[in-house]
């Protein structure tokens, strides 16, 4: 059985098009002043956001290939 | 569908009962330290990230409910979890946007953001949809509640000679009476400290379920390989079935509920204003979905899981057909012994309690802020001092939290007709949340966004929102991918998408088209006339308004055109905006601007150090404290700054504290001058340590 619409058609979906959020939230909170790069801590806060991304993609990347292989 | 009743023995009652009592007790404890209304809503904005993080666990676990996604993991499997991992793409806009704005503009509730950027008829319009939300909310919670209580109660019972059958609704307006009890009493602080303590139980107690479950199901292999391999796929097929779908719950939950939650949820957005800095509340919101949020997956959807697995080897234990609502119920009955269910049940149902009591407490600060306080004002209320006005003001806040306990309760009416309540909430955030949703996003992050557009963002979007689903087919459809309509519950969960194109398309159309509307009320103005043209056109607008929410008139289709085109003419002519007024302080453009006015004076960005010192008393009127030459330096702090003066002892929280300001400095190193006032405010002790360090 085909399982690609149960596994990586949504995830390429849910980081994509949810992607497309995220990015444009990082660019316009920097973009517009809000986010200070020259602020250690508001940098910390950008290395921040791009973990926690990845580490989502990560989670769910994990298992799906775990639920696909095991 | 099989469905259960008399599940547990006398033990399990006695230890619910007892556990209720005590989180009374506790809750009823920690009341004592409410004081005013600020307390009393936010709880004086004094706490410590951990005890925030800790405190939401309860309302985001309570909410999200054991029951609802046991439901859906007992029917689909791992992908129940996905409510939990999404949370993250909005969270730049919301830590470094929506959370500094409502810290720095004061305001304390959002319909009060609407009127700071836009104008009072925009605040009215968000009060009503808001109080919607939160007591459809509230509804959602008591049903959750009372579907996890009905398994346990017997189907009827005797009193006094006569039969008394237990309904749901019956079982949910006692749950309200108990439910309504220390919220009323106790406040934000009380609510606090309740949920702190049930996120500690409630993540213990869905482990603990999990760790019984997988040894009685014979180890975590047997577990895994009884699974089917959809179970075990952390995302939900793209677009099939219709009552659980990957791209529906996208943007119904990722988009609409994660915006709604982050932005919109007045309850959560208290927990974050009682931190004790901005900084402080995004500590609170990264650890919370980076971590929390993922161990509550499965502290939440664990029972179904394993309900699932159980079914699969033995469908005598576990029958396939059990109601997906009562899973969470079934399952822990089965796996626990006596007294341990009982334990496991009371973590639940006060987990439920505590996310109703945030919710009724958030509701009612938007009662007392957004609708008492403007009709005090119009009526001209005299106080005789402040003491009084806050007496009378935390007096409203009690008796509105009874009322929005019996709204709430009469709102489960509207959703007892879904098969489960994971579908009764997602129908619920697809339809409620998108036009405020819209309004706050384009409110903040884009400064053109006029009065006019979130005005006809809120009538216009409800417009339609109703022709979408009177019509679903029509309006829907073209947003479907691919989903099939149920003619029952149509497009409980993509219908999401429609609402929010819909509210975004008319929010962008209007702000876009300003120069029009202003050239045809600069003609309107001109006509000697104007003020009966813009009556008559009031009164059509009006109308047609109405007609589209009757849906009688066979011309509905049309009647939105004329909506959005003549709402934006009305507002342009009645109301007088000024964007760079407006803007200041309340978009993501200006949150520097927004900080120094929260300060009162030029910002201070000097890095300093945290200073320990001893309190001394002194009789000083001024709301500032005193702190040495020195410590001053130490703490890279000028006379007027802000600062936070905490008790030493982590484990407390910041339950001690105060904000104040920097006053003149002194000779004695290590020693601050407090005035009886700041001294019991902050709940210091004399001979204790305090921690000072610079908030701005």
């Amino acid at each position: 059985m085909d399982y690609f619409s149960h596994s990586w058609l949504p995830y390429i979906y849910l980081y994509g098009v949810g992607g497309i959020f995220f990015f444009s939230g990082v660019y316009l909170v920097w973009k517009t002043g809000a986010i200070d790069l020259s602020q250690p801590h508001h940098r910390t806060w950008m290395k921040v956001f791009f973990i926690g991304y990845a580490w989502f993609m990560i989670v769910h990347g994990i298992f799906t290939i775990l639920a696909l292989q095991l | 569908m099989e469905t259960f009743h008399n599940i547990g023995t006398s033990t399990d009652w006695v230890v619910m009962v007892m556990y209720f009592l005590a989180i009374m007790l506790f809750g009823t404890y920690f009341g004592r330290y409410t004081k005013n209304t600020s307390d009393f809503f936010f709880g004086g904005r004094r706490f410590s990230w951990w005890l925030i993080t800790m405190s939401i666990v309860a309302t985001g676990v309570g909410s999200h409910s054991f029951v609802k996604y046991s439901a859906k993991g007992f029917e689909h499997g791992f992908s129940s979890s996905m409510t939990y991992l999404n949370d993250w793409f909005f969270i730049p806009f919301f830590m470094f946007g929506w959370l500094p704005i409502i810290v720095y503009s004061k305001v304390r509730s959002i319909p009060e953001y609407f009127e700071k950027r836009f104008n009072p008829s925009a605040r009215f319009l968000a009060t009503i949809l808001l109080l919607f939300y939160m007591i459809g909310y509230i509804g959602i919670g008591f049903l959750t509640l009372g579907k996890a209580v009905i398994p346990l109660l017997p189907e009827s019972f005797y009193i006094f000679g006569s039969l008394i059958e237990i309904t749901l609704m019956r079982a949910i307006v006692v749950i309200a009476i108990i439910t309504g009890a220390y919220i009323t009493f106790g406040g934000q602080t009380a609510v606090i400290f309740t949920d702190l303590l049930q996120g500690f139980i409630l993540l213990f107690a869905g482990f603990l379920l999990f760790v019984l479950g997988i040894s009685y199901i014979g180890g975590g292999q047997e577990f895994w390989d009884l699974l089917p391999l959809s179970w075990k796929l952390p995302l939900a097929d793209f677009n099939k079935p219709s009552s659980f779908n990957f791209v529906g719950i996208f943007w119904q939950d990722a988009v609409a509920g994660s915006i709604g939650f982050l932005f919109m949820n007045q309850g959560l957005l208290m927990r974050f204003m009682a931190c004790k800095s901005v900084n402080e509340g995004r500590k609170a919101a990264t650890i919370n979905i980076l971590f929390v949020l993922p161990l509550s997956a499965i502290v939440v959807g664990n029972a179904g899981w394993l309900g699932k697995a159980m079914s699969v080897m033995d469908p005598t234990i576990v029958s396939p057909n059990t109601s997906p609502d009562e899973i969470f119920v079934v399952v822990a009955s089965i796996v626990t012994s006596p007294g341990i269910f009982g334990f496991i049940m009371a973590a639940l149902t006060a987990a439920l309690m505590s996310t109703v009591d945030t919710l009724i407490n958030a509701t009612a600060a938007i009662f007392v802020n957004d609708v008492y306080r403007p009709i005090m004002k119009y009526l001209k209320k005299v106080y005789a001092n402040d003491k009084q006005k806050d007496k009378e003001e935390l007096f409203a806040a009690r008796i509105s939290s009874m009322a929005i306990t019996v709204a709430g309760v009469l709102s489960v009416l509207a959703f007892i007709q879904f098969p489960t309540v994971y579908e009764a909430h997602g129908y619920f955030h697809s339809t409620l949340t998108p036009p405020l949703v819209v309004a706050i996003f384009m409110g903040v992050f884009w400064k053109r966004f006029t009065p006019a557009g979130v005005i006809t963002t809120f009538l216009g979007g409800v417009v339609l929102m109703i022709l979408g689903a009177r019509f679903p087919e029509v309006f829907i459809s073209p947003f479907d991918h691919g989903i099939e309509m149920n003619p029952n519950r149509p497009y409980s969960y993509i219908r999401a998408l429609y609402n929010l194109i819909a509210c975004v398309g008319v929010g962008v159309f209007v702000t876009m088209t300003t120069s029009f509307q202003n050239s045809i009320v600069s003609i309107i103005k001109k006509n000697k006339n104007s003020n009966t043209i813009m009556m008559v056109l009031s009164i059509i607008t009006s109308v047609i308004f109405l007609l589209v929410i009757i849906g009688s008139s066979p011309f509905q289709f049309i009647f939105p055109i004329f909506i959005i085109v003549l709402i934006p003419i009305i507002i342009t002519y009645y109301g007088n905006y000024d964007e760079e007024l407006s803007t200041k302080g309340l978009t993501v453009y200006s949150i520097n601007e927004a900080k120094q006015a929260f300060k009162g004076s030029e910002l201070n960005e000097k890095y300093g150090e945290k200073v320990e010192v001893k309190l001394e008393v002194s009789n000083h009127n001024e709301d500032e404290i005193m702190f040495s030459k020195n410590d001053l330096l130490l703490l890279g702090a000028e006379v007027g700054d802000l600062v936070y003066l905490s008790d030493k002892r982590k484990w407390l929280g910041g339950l001690k504290s105060i904000h104040s300001r920097f006053g003149k400095s002194h000779n004695k190193d290590g020693i601050v001058y407090l005035n009886k006032d700041q001294i019991e405010n902050g709940l210091f002790e004399n001979d204790k340590i305090l921690i000072a360090e610079k908030e701005m």
